[in-house]
């Protein structure tokens, strides 16, 4: 009986083994192991492939371009269905290709779009998608510029900055659809009551600069007695008011703005040595931890913790004067607020600079998309001066265009009254370059272990800057060198 | 013409052999697709520079030596095994108890045992959600309890000294399982010893110490064995409190965090294959310790019977 039994299995076994040996191997391109141009490996470069098999057919022999959602925005139930409304715009104009918009899940996409480019399923164009999603996925993405080039695309009219931001040394991923640039929203009533001048306007005011936001945010944090943090009376345990926060972006995003050589990036230009020590990034995250722990009037991991498990963003409660952050934001966090607001330029850094972050989505193709001319079609249409300010409404971004600038100004009027919208588009001049979100090799062990320095600051574990930048550009180095090491 | 299994050329015993091997089979397929043949899977990936969608390029053991030299593998390793010093035996102690005080003739002990049962059945990603609210210094329930004593509750989830302990008191959330098995074996200690105990003068403390005890060893010893694989598989919870990031200051980077890191988030699945292989190896080896080791302390009584 055993030895029939081991037979019989050992049978199955065999028989499961040949099947998986003979199931159709994978043949997408690596995630996120080649480096761009400027490195010694080549990314390649596909001609736009003009007579490619249709296997998807749609209705009437349309081809189908499925486009994942879920890389970025794009997932809740009014975007949903407005994007549903764009597909049957869309549909109903155009006789050759059929768009569909195929939503997943944001903490999904990952394994979700992995497991579609590994079943030979990918889609034929990915969006809306940040610059870290670019990153993340820099390989699998196909290079837009033999298509721009045969179209012989005009790019003049989309900002230039937002062109840079997806073009690399040996691909462009893909064209500009929206901006987010950063800026301050500031709560009005908490500067009145403070008896404070709001934040300058002015781009041209140099003495708008960090020591003066750290000195104004330190007279808009008050404890539960109405003291603020420069009266030596304050009491910091028991603190109900902060005067600054950005605790929503990660440690590259919170110090690309000072200065440094290589912005938000923690490598030299070739990817191999580490630079997170800079002295910018220090004298910026010791800034960061003496705003926390001695100067108060930045909210530790504690008051952080606080607010996701209660799930409000920072400026909501209309306890925090100044939050630095995104358009993106407008969306998010600036409807239904009990008090007014307004927005003001991010200051001027101790290099006497002004860097903005910003933050920027495009559509990508997929190398393995099976159609990708046609995914070229749609994402020039969805890039299109008739449609992107449509699609940016979908998206809360800035269409990257410059001629729709003044249509979109209309909507932004109508949407958020009584804001500052120069300082919307003025900031797109100052964005940080390289982005903090742009690729590096191992990007998100990179990723993870910057943000664990950051949290190492704001858990108070340690408050030296210097000891912790040190300590994880020792790391971020030995992950480059392992890195090389495997990628000669 | 082939023989059916009715078939009056098949021997009994072989006809039966037949039907046992039909019967098994719907399991045993499933077994071998879906869980041999994973593990062979991984086991080659192991081995090979694997990022899901190329691929795998064979690379011998350089997974196992660069593991070795993984400061981050040997800190998820220790916080797993802080977690597991503290939560094990605890988990094992607390839930003995409760059993031994649903196993008393007291009014409406029913009630009683479902109460302490319930929470075990709500899943996990639930019982995190609500512990974090619980947690939380600002908004929560734990820290303003403990201030009507005077003490000043930390910020549990947010403080690197004071995460892998909320960990553990969470983790006391769900010991209904063990309590239901322990009073089954609490159940079946035969009376008549508690009799002939009493009968000899023994105290209550005497009794559960010499009979009681005893007696549930085989039932701690499949608690703790269970505990144990459970412990070291320690995943949902913390992924969904620490939203996968292991924070704060990697505090609670387990082992199986980290593991998925690095499938899903570093997409460098042979590693990831290789710490799951590892982390095989070190739950087997200790279960074989424990294993060993219960000969001298895990009574079988129709062992000792058939001495």
């Amino acid at each position: 009986m055993k030895n029939n039994l081991f037979k019989v299995l050992a049978l199955i076994v065999l028989a499961s083994v040949i099947l998986s040996a003979c199931a159709p191997k994978p043949t997408a391109a690596p995630a996120n192991t080649e480096a761009p141009a400027g490195t010694e490996v080549s990314a390649a470069t596909e001609a736009p492939a003009a007579t490619e098999a249709l296997t998807t057919e749609a209705a009437a022999g349309k081809v189908k371009v499925v486009i994942f959602v879920g890389m970025g925005t794009g997932t809740d139930p009014d975007q949903v269905d407005a994007q549903n409304q764009l597909a049957e715009k869309f549909n109903t104009s155009h006789d050759n290709i059929e768009i569909e918009f195929l939503i997943v899940p944001h903490e999904e996409y990952a394994t979700r779009y992995l497991a579609m480019l590994s079943g030979g399923n990918a889609p034929q164009l990915v969006g809306p998608n940040g610059v870290s999603t670019v990153a993340e996925f820099f390989d699998t993405w196909e290079d837009i510029t033999p298509y721009i080039e045969a179209d012989k695309l005009d790019l003049s009219d989309f900002y230039g900055p937002a062109v840079e931001l997806n073009q690399y040394p040996d691909k462009n991923t893909g064209l500009p659809l929206g901006l987010y640039p950063s800026y301050l929203y500031y709560n009005k009533d908490l500067f009145d009551a403070a008896g404070l001048d709001y934040p300058t306007h002015d781009f041209e005011d140099t003495s708008w600069n960090m020591d003066k936001l750290r000195e104004t945010a330190m007279q808009l944090t008050l404890d539960n007695n109405g003291k603020n943090a420069i009266d030596p009376d304050f009491d910091p345990e028991n603190i109900v008011q902060y005067g600054y926060d950005d605790s929503w972006d990660g440690m590259r995003a919170t110090l690309a703005d000072w200065g440094a050589e290589n912005v938000g990036r923690p490598t030299t230009a070739d990817y191999k040595t580490a630079v997170a020590d800079s002295p910018e990034w220090i004298q910026g995250l010791q800034w960061i931890s003496d705003g926390v722990w001695k100067d108060h009037f930045i909210g530790n991991g504690e008051v952080q913790a606080a607010q996701n498990s209660a799930g409000v963003d920072p400026f909501g409660p209309g306890t925090t004067a100044m939050f630095y952050s995104y358009t993106w934001f407008l969306a998010e966090g600036l409807h239904d607020l009990s008090f007014s607001a307004d927005i003001a330029p991010y200051p001027y850094n101790p290099k006497g600079e002004r860097i903005a972050r910003i933050d920027a989505d495009n559509f990508t193709i997929p190398k393995d998309a099976q159609h990708k001319q046609e995914a070229w079609e749609v994402m020039k249409w969805l890039t299109s001066p008739e449609i992107i300010v449509d699609v940016c409404r979908i998206y809360g971004c800035i269409p990257a265009r410059k001629s729709v600038q003044s249509r979109f100004l209309e909507q932004l009027k109508t949407d958020y009254p009584g804001l500052d919208y120069d300082v919307i588009f003025k900031s797109i001049d100052y964005l940080d370059n390289p982005n903090h979100e742009a690729w590096i090799p191992e990007w998100g062990k990179i990723e993870d272990a910057l943000n664990n320095g950051l949290s190492l600051v704001y858990s108070g574990e340690e408050k030296d800057a210097t000891k912790v930048l040190t300590d994880t550009n020792a790391e971020v180095q030995q992950i480059l060198d392992q890195y090389w090491a495997a990628h000669p | 013409m082939q023989p059916s299994l009715e078939s009056p050329r098949l021997s009994l015993a072989r006809r039966e052999s037949l039907w046992a091997y039909a019967f098994i089979a719907p399991w045993t397929i499933g077994f071998i697709i879906f869980t041999i043949g994973p593990m062979l899977a991984s086991l080659f990936f192991s081995f090979t520079e694997y990022d899901i969608v190329s691929a795998p390029k064979w690379i011998g053991l350089r997974n196992y030596i660069n593991l070795i030299h993984d400061q981050l593998f040997w800190h998820s390793l220790g916080v797993t095994f802080k977690y597991a010093v503290i939560a094990l035996p605890l988990g094992l102690v607390v839930s003995y108890m409760i059993a031994v005080l649903l196993n008393q003739k007291i009014s409406g002990i029913n009630i009683w045992r479902t109460v302490y049962f319930v929470p075990s059945v709500i899943a996990g990603v639930a019982v995190a959600l609500l512990w974090g609210r619980i947690f939380d210094p600002k908004f929560g329930i734990l820290n303003p309890f403990l201030a009507q004593f005077g003490i000043k509750g930390p910020g549990w989830l947010s403080d690197p000294q004071w995460a892998v302990p909320a960990l553990v008191i969470m983790s006391l959330w769900s010991v209904g399982g063990n309590v239901i098995i322990y009073l089954a074996g609490l159940q079946g200690v035969p009376t008549d010893l508690y009799d002939a105990a009493k009968v000899d003068g023994a105290t209550a403390w005497q009794r559960f110490r010499h009979v009681t005890l005893p007696m549930t060893t085989p039932v701690i010893f499949y608690n703790l064995i269970l505990g144990l694989i459970g412990t070291f598989q320690y995943f949902t919870e913390v992924y969904v409190l620490t939203n996968g990031s292991g924070n704060p200051a990697r505090a609670t980077l387990f082992y199986n965090l980290y593991l998925y890191q690095n499938a899903f988030k570093y997409f460098h699945m042979g590693y990831a294959s290789t710490m799951a292989w590892v982390l095989f190896i070190i739950v087997l080896g200790i279960t074989l310790l424990i294993f060993r080791s219960s000969d001298t302390w895990v009574y079988y009584e129709g062992q000792l019977r058939g001495r």
